[in-house]
C-alpha cells in the first residue's frame, strides 16, 4: 500500500499532518497502523475477488470473504486510521473481476478450442443462449466461436483491453495516480466495446439465437454485469486527484 | 467538488444515460425479432 498523504479526510487539505511537520513518531505509528489495517483488509477482498473471478460455486463462497474484508476496511476507518476510500476499493476490485473473467473465457476459445473440456462446457452455453459458440464451433481455419467478428473482438480485448484494464486496477488500488489515469481509459474503451459488440451482436442475432435454449434473455442476464463498469466513469473523472500519489 | 467537477459530473451522467438507452434499443430490437422469427 503506497498512501500518499495523512488525513486526506480532511476536506479542504489544510489541516494536512505530514510526519516531518509533526516531527514525532506517533503520526507515523498511526500512519503504519492504517497500513496494517488495509493490508489485512485486502487479505480478504483479493481471497474473496479470487473466488468470485473462479465462476460458479466459489464465486458464491468469494462473496462472504469479500464484504468480510469490505466491513474490516470501514471499521479502520471508522477508527480514523488512513485507509483507502470505500468506492475506490469497489472501482478496483469490481474492475480487475469483471476483466479476469472475460480473460480467462476468450482466452480459452483464443488458444484452448480443441481441449474437451472446452468444447463441451462452451458449446453447452452455446446451445443454452449464444449460438457464436456453438455454430460451426472449431470449423474455420482459426479454432473456438466462429461467429462473425467475435474473433476481432476477442484479439483487441485479450490483447489490449483486459490487461491494460487490470494493470490499472492494480494501481489504481495502490492509490497510484496513473492507475486512476488509466482506469478512466479503459473504461472508455468498455463503452467502445459494448457499444461494437451489441451492435454486432444484433446484426448477426439469427447465427447467434436461432434455435439456442433461452434466445435474447439468457445472454442480456449473462453478460449485464460485464456492461456495468463504465458506470465508474463519472466518479474517475471528478474524484479528488490529490488523494492518488505520483 | 467545485462547480466545474458538478458540471462535468453531469454532463458524463447524461451521456451515460444516452449510452444505457443505446443498449436498451438493441435490446428492444432483439426482442422484436425474438416475436417475429421462429427462433
Amino acid at each position: 500500500m503506497n498512501l500518499p498523504l495523512m488525513n486526506r479526510r480532511s476536506g479542504d487539505g489544510k489541516k494536512r499532518v505530514t510526519s516531518s511537520v509533526a516531527g514525532s513518531g506517533t503520526v507515523d505509528d498511526r500512519y503504519e497502523e492504517g497500513r496494517l489495517a488495509q493490508r489485512q483488509a485486502d487479505k480478504w477482498l483479493i481471497a474473496g475477488a479470487l473466488l468470485i473471478g473462479a465462476n460458479g460455486v466459489a464465486g458464491t463462497l468469494g462473496l462472504p470473504l469479500f464484504l468480510w474484508g469490505l466491513k474490516l476496511q470501514r471499521d479502520a476507518s471508522k477508527a480514523g486510521l488512513t485507509v483507502r476510500p470505500i468506492m475506490v476499493t469497489l472501482i478496483g476490485y469490481l474492475v480487475i473481476v469483471d476483466a479476469g473473467l472475460n480473460l480467462q473465457g476468450w482466452i480459452l476459445d483464443m488458444v484452448a478450442n480443441h481441449s474437451l473440456i472446452y468444447r463441451v462446457l462452451y458449446t453447452a452455453i452455446g446451445n443454452v443462449m449464444d449460438g457464436g459458440y456453438f455454430w460451426h464451433y472449431n470449423q474455420l481455419w482459426i479454432g473456438g466461436a466462429a461467429a462473425p467478428g467475435e474473433k476481432g473482438w476477442e484479439f483487441a480485448c485479450i490483447l489490449v483491453v483486459f490487461p491494460m484494464r487490470i494493470a490499472a486496477a492494480i494501481a489504481f488500488l495502490q492509490m497510484k495516480r496513473w492507475g486512476q489515469q488509466w482506469l478512466l481509459v479503459t473504461c472508455w474503451f468498455g463503452v467502445v466495446i459494448w457499444v461494437g459488440y451489441v451492435m454486432n451482436m444484433t446484426e448477426y442475432a439469427d447465427v447467434r439465437y436461432a434455435h439456442v435454449v433461452f434466445p435474447v434473455l439468457g445472454w442480456w442476464i449473462f453478460d449485464i454485469m460485464y456492461i456495468t463498469p463504465f458506470l465508474a466513469i463519472p466518479y474517475l473523472h471528478t474524484v479528488n486527484r490529490d488523494i492518488f500519489s505520483e | 467538488m467545485n462547480e466545474q467537477d458538478r458540471r462535468k459530473r453531469r454532463a458524463l451522467m447524461a451521456f451515460q444515460i444516452f449510452i444505457y438507452g443505446y443498449l436498451l434499443l438493441m435490446f428492444g430490437i432483439q426482442l422484436s425479432m425474438w416475436a417475429t422469427r421462429n427462433w
